[in-house]
């Protein structure tokens, strides 16, 4: 059927749908790429020009070579038409050309339709509480072009179709909340069409010097950990992330064609266990973080012989994971294969690293005395923590030991890991996080990448594997407090900086720490809502026997019901509200029929009142009073509030006698 | 444009808002029909684009916007439903015209609630009426222009009230059958004489008041008087509006018989007496109608037309009764 308002002109739609599809490509701004920025810019600069001056308005030849030419931009800038960045490109320069042409009610449809999907490419780039936020309203905005063009005269301000969409979007936030939580997630893409260009910040599994410099330049955030108990102090904070066994003399990794025996490791913990949930980030790895050391490996995760937590494939999407740990702990016997690893050295060692050992070894009684001595050759000699150590070429542990002596955790690390191989004690390796800002609002730690640490962990006969870090023998500020890189500046040497800063500083400190509690829960709630949730919220309610036709079903009841009550609501809302004084009148009229005096239907107030008052003459003037005030509230030119009053209260109060009394009874 | 049988039969299941005791009817919550329009398939498809999209990426808050979207597609058939729920519509008038001429129907749209509606068009079958945005406890009068093609009585067809506000999505629509009535009159043939000639009688008791020869005086302006006989000059030095009277020692009058003209269809004959009635009027000659079962008795002025083209209008019609 033909729609009844097509007719309707539209000519004052264009501008806001320019502006409105402006704000929606705003956020693509650091998406796309600059020359497709450019374009989307221009084009909707050349149409806002051409709503002010109707000669620029573009031919149908120049649009199809502008939508051409869109296409090959993508195209030359991506070197495909699909997948995240490309998709995304795409649709926004159809967007665009679907604005440059929008005049008739069809194309702003199609328009907003477009920007619709539009508003969900944004969330593959990023996925932030704000940026939700400004969408929700991006989209509100875009919806109340569709109520503009469904009526016929345009609207008198700007607020009457953003309320009423904004109140349309409100009554289906239901529908939306019972779907979100009901809809079964698939973990796995129906197809691959890459995962996106950019990179990803986080740890390596191969330490080269320099690697763990470079990620301290960066505050993204690499996770955050909330401790079901009183959480341990910053001393104990290791999340032990990957654990590196061999090396080549110049980086260190596991070689992955010698995995480890999975045999799962027994571990006597001396201290109570640590229960606490993470939040990851998506780090393109497949490893998961655990505070130093893991009891058991959460559901998405095995747990491998030296303690790490292993999942199938990279992570992709934030993921949100118990975790069990000890700080305290006794870790059983080696097996012979991983001692034999965990005393491999490589080959550059030179001879005043095997004299340096030998001296140790012949001092110390036995290995954890050996250990403190080496402790303490870090720590006696001038030994300097730097973010921008020299640069060692050739044998980069050799130069850092004796010569240089300027590094970081890494130098350290490696160089404490290889001088007690060479001493006979095994060792290895172990890469992740150290320590982590406490947020006070949220009761959890954010643990960001510049908190990446390597450390050492050597195994004792007594006491099984033992962390040690090198670095806190020289810095120990370092592993009590947290390093903030100095961000304003490219290369600019790393501060150690307790938070001392002004009172405005540590105001907006406080700030940034509540927003990202806000962001936080939307994290745990929104984005990382996943098919483990929907399982165990399932099997908390119990219903977890129901199947999935059955939940089918239950949904749409669900949402039957949440659009009933709105039905029933807006009905409601509509109805006609009778003139008060009308009801209040009927009211008088009430109390006299319970005399017997009714009202005729034929009847006006004014007839009405001098047949009640010749039946009851000892209410006359009562009667008189009120239905004079009544016949000047309803048919008065004005009807003042003080008359309104006293009509309702004279009415309240007027309460008639039964019986006809005469007075000189 | 013959409707399909199957059309004709579903219209007899047709919900329609049926006349009150005053004519009027008001749209009930059950008589409302609804439908996707394109645009609303469209967005449905744009929806499932969507959900796909946010499963392949994996994107929550994907789902959370897809989702909300398809909240607002449902919330969006009770908006639609609603901003025609309880809409009154009166007849008020209509015009007779001539066969051919277009029937302005006028109608009154009344909303007797505290929601404003919007975007409302009458429409009768494929004809579109007015469209009207009505705020809260208000009225406005709606015209809906039906083409007529035979004399008679043409009651409004079943009439439709639509909508599509407020996103565009759904189309609400309702019928409605009023008791509103256009009399048609038959289409005036295109020329002709009357085929008597014009029958003088003297009148001896002077006939003021009749012929348009001689000045006989003035009078009180009458509703019906033609203009052309009311005295400007007296009117314009403020005596107000006086009729000249006009005299004359013979009547001219026009005698309309039936049986005076020449044998042929009786729709041609009904239109070459509309076209003589009309005729006589404008020439100012007082005539009379004679048709099969009725005569008029010869007058003037505009209710003694209108008299007359009922008649006609109404001829056929007024004869079965009579039988």
């Amino acid at each position: 059927m033909k729609q009844s308002v097509e007719r309707i002109a539209t000519p004052h739609l264009p501008l806001p749908l320019s502006l409105v599809t402006g704000l929606t490509l705003l956020p693509h701004g650091m998406n796309l790429a600059m020359p497709v920025n450019l374009y989307l810019v221009a084009l909707l600069g050349w149409r806002i020009a051409s709503l002010r001056l109707p000669r620029l308005q573009p031919g149908r030849w120049l649009l199809l070579s502008a939508t051409l030419s869109g296409v090959f931009l993508v195209y030359t800038q991506y070197h495909t038409l699909i997948g995240r960045d490309a998709g995304a490109a795409l649709l926004a320069v159809m967007l665009i050309l679907k604005v440059m042409e929008a005049g008739k009610r069809r194309d702003i449809y199609v328009s907003v339709f477009i920007s619709y999907f539009v508003v969900i490419t944004h969330f593959l780039f990023d996925q932030s509480l704000l940026l939700s936020l400004y969408l929700l309203l991006v989209m509100v905005c875009q919806t109340a072009l569709l109520l503009e063009i469904n009526r016929v005269k345009p609207s008198p301000n700007l607020y009457q179709p953003l309320i009423k969409t904004l109140l349309i979007t409100l009554q289906s936030v239901p529908i939306a909340l019972i779907l979100f939580v009901v809809f079964p997630r698939i973990t796995h893409p129906l197809w691959n069409l890459g995962s996106g260009s950019s990179a990803m910040t986080g740890l390596s599994d191969r330490v080269t010097p320099g690697a763990i410099s470079q990620l301290i330049e960066s505050a993204e955030v690499a996770f955050r950990a909330e401790f079901k108990q009183s959480p341990p102090a910053a001393e104990q904070r290791y999340w032990r992330g990957l654990v590196l066994w061999d090396t080549d003399g110049y980086s260190w990794y596991t070689d992955p064609e010698r995995p480890l025996a999975d045999t799962s490791p027994k571990i006597t913990h001396l201290g109570e266990s640590l229960a606490y949930d993470i939040f990851l980030e998506p780090h393109n790895r497949p490893w998961l973080y655990s505070l130093d050391l893991p009891l058991k490996a959460p559901n998405q995760a095995r747990l491998s012989g030296d303690f790490q937590l292993l999942m199938e494939k990279p992570l992709t999407r934030p993921l949100r994971y118990a975790g069990l740990s000890t700080t305290d702990y006794r870790t059983p016997k080696l097996s012979p294969d991983m001692r034999q690893r965990a005393l491999q050295l490589s080959g550059n060692l030179t001879q005043r690293q095997r004299d340096l050992v030998a001296r140790w070894r012949a001092s110390a009684m036995n290995d954890s005395r050996l250990v403190e001595k080496a402790l303490d050759y870090f720590n006696a000699n001038p030994f300097v923590y730097t973010l921008t150590p020299p640069i060692y070429n050739d044998n980069p542990i050799d130069e850092f030991l004796f010569e240089g002596r300027e590094g970081f955790c890494e130098h350290y690390a490696t160089g404490f890991t290889q001088l007690m191989r060479l001493a006979g004690i095994p060792a290895r390796l172990v890469l992740g996080y150290q320590g982590g800002e406490y947020n006070q609002l949220g009761d959890y730690f954010i643990i960001r990448q510049y908190d990446a640490h390597a450390w050492s962990e050597v195994w004792l006969a007594e006491r099984g594997w033992v962390r040690i870090d090198p670095t806190a023998a020289v810095a120990p500020e370092r592993v009590r407090y947290s390093i903030r890189s100095d961000l304003g500046e490219e290369g600019s040497p790393a501060l150690f900086r307790i938070d001392h800063g002004g009172v405005v500083g540590s105001l907006f400190h406080q700030f940034a720490l509540a927003f990202d509690s806000a962001n936080v829960q939307w994290r745990r709630w929104v984005i990382g809502y996943s098919r483990e949730h929907q399982f165990s919220l399932m099997r908390g309610l119990g219903f977890d026997f129901l199947s999935p036709a059955q939940w089918g079903l239950i949904t749409i009841g669900m949402i039957a019901t949440s659009l009933l009550v709105v039905g029933l609501r807006i009905t409601w809302q509509g109805k006609r509200r009778e003139a008060p004084i009308q009801a209040v009148y009927r009211r008088f009229c009430r109390r006299l029929s319970r005399l017997g005096i009714d009202r005729l239907p034929h009847e006006g107030p004014m007839d009405f009142a001098t047949r009640a008052s010749r039946r009851r003459p000892d209410l006359a003037t009562q009667i008189k009073r009120i239905t004079g005030l009544y016949i000047r509230l309803r048919y008065g030119p004005h009807s003042r509030e003080a008359d309104r009053r006293s009509f309702s209260s004279q009415v309240r109060l007027f309460r008639p006698p039964r019986r006809y009394r005469k007075r000189n009874d | 444009m013959p409707a399909l049988p199957v059309d004709q039969w579903l219209r007899r299941f047709r919900r329609r808002a049926r006349p009150d005791r005053r004519g009027g009817v008001s749209v009930k919550p059950r008589s409302i029909y609804i439908l996707p329009t394109k645009q609303g398939m469209l967005l449905a498809v744009v929806i499932l684009l969507m959900l796909t999209g946010s499963i392949n990426y994996g994107s929550n808050l994907g789902h959370l916007m897809t989702f909300l979207l398809g909240g607002i597609w449902l919330t969006a058939i009770l908006h639609t439903w609603r901003n025609l729920l309880g809409l009154g519509l009166q007849p008020r008038q209509v015009a007779s015209v001539f066969a051919g001429q277009t029937a302005d129907f006028t109608l009154l749209m009344v909303n007797v609630s505290a929601l404003d509606r919007f975007g409302i068009t009458l429409k009768c079958k494929k004809i579109s009426g007015d469209s009207v945005d009505i705020p809260a406890n208000d009225q406005r009068l709606l015209h809906l222009l039906i083409p007529t093609h035979a004399r008679g009585e043409l009651p409004l067809p079943d009439i439709s009230l639509h909508t599509s506000y407020p996103l565009g999505l759904f189309h609400a629509w309702t019928y409605a059958r009023l008791d509103l009535r256009c009399l048609v009159y038959p289409k005036p043939a295109g020329s002709g004489e009357p085929p008597s000639a014009p029958v003088y009688t003297r009148s001896d008791t002077g006939d003021r008041g009749f012929g348009a020869d001689d000045f006989v005086g003035l009078r009180n302006f009458r509703p019906g008087d033609s203009p052309r006989h009311i005295d400007w000059k007296a009117h314009a030095r403020e005596r107000g509006l006086l009729s000249k009277q006009f005299g004359g020692d013979r009547t001219e009058e026009v005698r309309l018989d039936w049986d005076l003209l020449p044998k042929s269809d009786q729709e041609k004959r009904l239109s070459l007496l509309c076209r003589f009635i009309l005729q006589a009027e404008e020439r100012e000659q007082s005539y009379g109608l004679r048709i099969p079962g009725q005569k008029i008795e010869s007058g003037m002025g505009s209710v003694h037309r209108q008299r007359c083209l009922t008649t006609l209008a109404r001829f056929g019609a007024d004869n079965e009764t009579i039988r």
